[in-house]
């Protein structure tokens, strides 16, 4: 099973928590050192050919993926908030003009740390498609319907 | 692919369904082709108005219209929800690996630091 949880947020948002086995600053330094990021970001679907990391408010971070099957895409974005809990950064997916907005937390309790990682779309709707509600809210046996022609395709 | 979607064709996608109208319509259209006149009659609506949420579905190629001049009946075009929903379960499948692969290097870590404690404590 799955230890990534999806949350339900705001119309706009996906949110998703995961909890790891290890205390704040550890979890912090291994997703913000490049060398480190290198050894798990992607993990078995992408490899990271490029992280760039400018860990500061107005700083930059660039990761270039390369995929199995080759083809690159890459993550981009400059920090808003820099905390010793929280991080704040844009994200343009391939250089596209249009951003979201990240906003992680690490809480950390007993040795083990959850983080949350809220993404903020500029387009509504977003949430209703990840979480599958938007078809099912509201309008019971027809929405059902279209989720499961939806799914059956 | 990771990502097969354009941004572009999502946002058209994630816009015409930002509204519940819209959302019924398709809703209704899963059921069967149906005329404008047909689409109009469970909503307060007027046809023109109805026809308005008709192109944005039309134009996100949510949906398509029949050549019948008379009736142009509209039909559900799966493939841009199929494609949204499926970009973002890439993407909650990319961060599912990735942080997977980082429980891995915390292991490496916390061994790390227990490593250098322990040639801290001895003298």
């Amino acid at each position: 099973m799955s230890k990534l949880k999806l949350i339900d947020g705001a119309p706009n948002e996906i949110i998703m928590e995961r909890e790891f086995d290890a205390p704040r600053a550890l979890v912090m330094q291994a997703m913000a050192t490049p060398a480190l990021i290198k050894r798990w970001l992607g993990g078995v679907r992408a490899t990271v050919v490029t992280a760039e990391v400018d860990l500061r408010v107005g700083g930059s971070y660039r990761y270039v993926f390369q995929l199995p099957h080759g083809g690159e895409f890459s993550f981009a974005g400059v920090y808003r908030e820099v905390g010793d809990d929280r991080i704040v950064h844009t994200e343009r997916f391939n250089d596209d003009p249009r951003e979201s907005i990240v906003t992680s937390t690490w809480t950390e309790r007993r040795g083990k740390t959850t983080l949350r990682v809220v993404i903020a779309f500029d387009s509504p709707a977003v949430r209703d498609m990840v979480m599958g509600t938007g078809m099912a809210d509201g309008a019971g046996e027809s929405y059902d319907k279209l989720e499961e022609l939806i799914t059956s395709l | 692919m990771v990502f097969a979607m354009t941004p572009e064709r999502l946002d058209a996608t994630f816009s015409a369904l930002a509204d519940p109208t819209r959302r019924a319509i398709l809703a209704r259209l899963a059921r069967g082709d149906a005329s404008v006149m047909e689409l109009a009659a469970p909503f307060a609506m007027s046809q023109p108005a109805i026809s308005k949420h008709l192109r944005v579905l039309e134009r996100a190629g949510l949906i398509s219209r029949g050549r019948d001049a008379q009736r142009r009946p509209c039909r559900l075009e799966a493939r841009p929800l199929r494609d949204a929903s499926g970009w973002i379960e890439r993407y909650r499948e990319f961060w599912d690996a990735s942080f997977d692969a980082l429980d891995g290097v915390l292991e490496d870590l916390k061994k790390t630091a227990r490593k250098s404690k322990r040639t801290k404590e001895t003298p």
